[in-house]
């Protein structure tokens, strides 16, 4: 059985709107909490920085590929780097069928180092996908769990 | 070509802004299910030891099971056997449920599981993979926005076409 972790979701929405979602920080905070920080150029740092505006980075790694609005890879690391690092890929790509509809596919893979952490992203990349889904489909990012929480 | 049997099961956990009895309306009553599931309408004798049914829109039968667990708003639980294409009609039983939990105000986590308890090829995994994303995604659309995206079933997976292939489909 294989560590890798795959999360495909239907977005009513355009590329180019999922592309910023990811990595634009006043547009990530409204449904990640915490915010992704960086110039998205092949080989460059990111940072996950926490949405408390503290500057606490929660992640980091290198961008490996980056196409944009179709495609990111980077490298997923500890902050304190005390395991190897994974990898995240962002497949945005319309649907097949349906005009307007698109099909974003989220793979957490080279987990095999880290138990502890593929245990923790299968249960972060629903809620954080399912609250993308909402607030680009709905404009709302109110009365999303996560937030309530954050702010509780 | 030997064929390789797995047990693995798939799971698709979503969170929907709605209330557990709109999320279990959804999913058992066919006005919902004709808008997110390709199109298809589920039927049920609904107690525990019933039939379910998901229909194809023209009323012929794509899957056919027995109500296993009934507790609603809570939890579906039923046997999964497809019974519109001959070349899968020699399965085993699968078992799927829908599980629907609270996650926080007005959101509930629904998890849906698709279970292999007798095993079956690990080729046809690729069917519910593809297709689950779509169905429920459409599904939380619909409980979100009063609209589902009229998504289309995914392409079946070539592994899936060559098992097919060699099962008189």
């Amino acid at each position: 059985m294989s560590n890798n972790f795959v999360y495909v979701t239907y977005i009513y929405t355009t590329p180019k709107k999922v592309w910023d979602a990811i990595t634009k920080p006043e547009f990530a905070r409204r449904y990640w909490v915490h915010y992704n920080v960086s110039d998205w150029k092949v080989g460059s740092r990111w940072e996950h920085q926490n949405g408390d505006d503290s500057g606490k980075i929660m992640i980091d790694g290198t961008v490996l590929e980056s196409a944009p609005p179709r495609r990111l890879v980077m490298t997923w690391t500890r902050p304190d780097h005390s395991k190897e690092p994974s990898r995240v890929t962002f497949d945005i790509a319309d649907d097949d069928v349906l005009p307007g509809l698109v099909r974003l596919t989220v793979t957490h893979d080279q987990l095999e180092h880290d138990p502890a952490m593929a245990s923790s992203i299968s249960g972060g990349w629903p809620k954080v996908l399912s609250n993308l889904k909402t607030l680009l489909e709905t404009g709302k990012s109110e009365n999303i769990w996560l937030i309530k929480k954050q702010e509780g | 070509m030997m064929a390789k049997l797995t047990t693995e099961p798939t799971i698709y956990v979503i969170y929907i802004a709605t209330t557990p009895e709109k999320c279990w309306a959804a999913l058992t009553e066919s006005e919902f299910s004709k808008q997110y599931f390709f199109g298809q309408l589920i039927e049920g004798d609904w107690r525990e030891g019933g039939r379910i049914r998901y229909r194809m829109a023209d009323g012929s039968e794509h899957i056919e099971g027995e109500i296993l667990s009934y507790e609603p708003p809570r939890l579906l639980r039923f046997t999964w056997r497809i019974v519109s294409m001959p070349a899968l009609r020699h399965l085993p039983d699968s078992i799927v449920s829908y599980r629907i939990e609270d996650a926080g105000e007005g959101v509930v986590r629904l998890t849906m599981m698709e279970e292999h308890p007798e095993g079956i090829d690990e080729r046809l995994l690729g069917g519910g993979r593809s297709g689950w994303p779509a169905i429920l995604s459409g599904l939380k659309s619909l409980l979100e926005t009063g609209a589902a995206p009229k998504i289309a079933p995914p392409t079946l997976p070539q592994a899936m076409i060559d098992y097919m292939k060699e099962h008189g489909a």
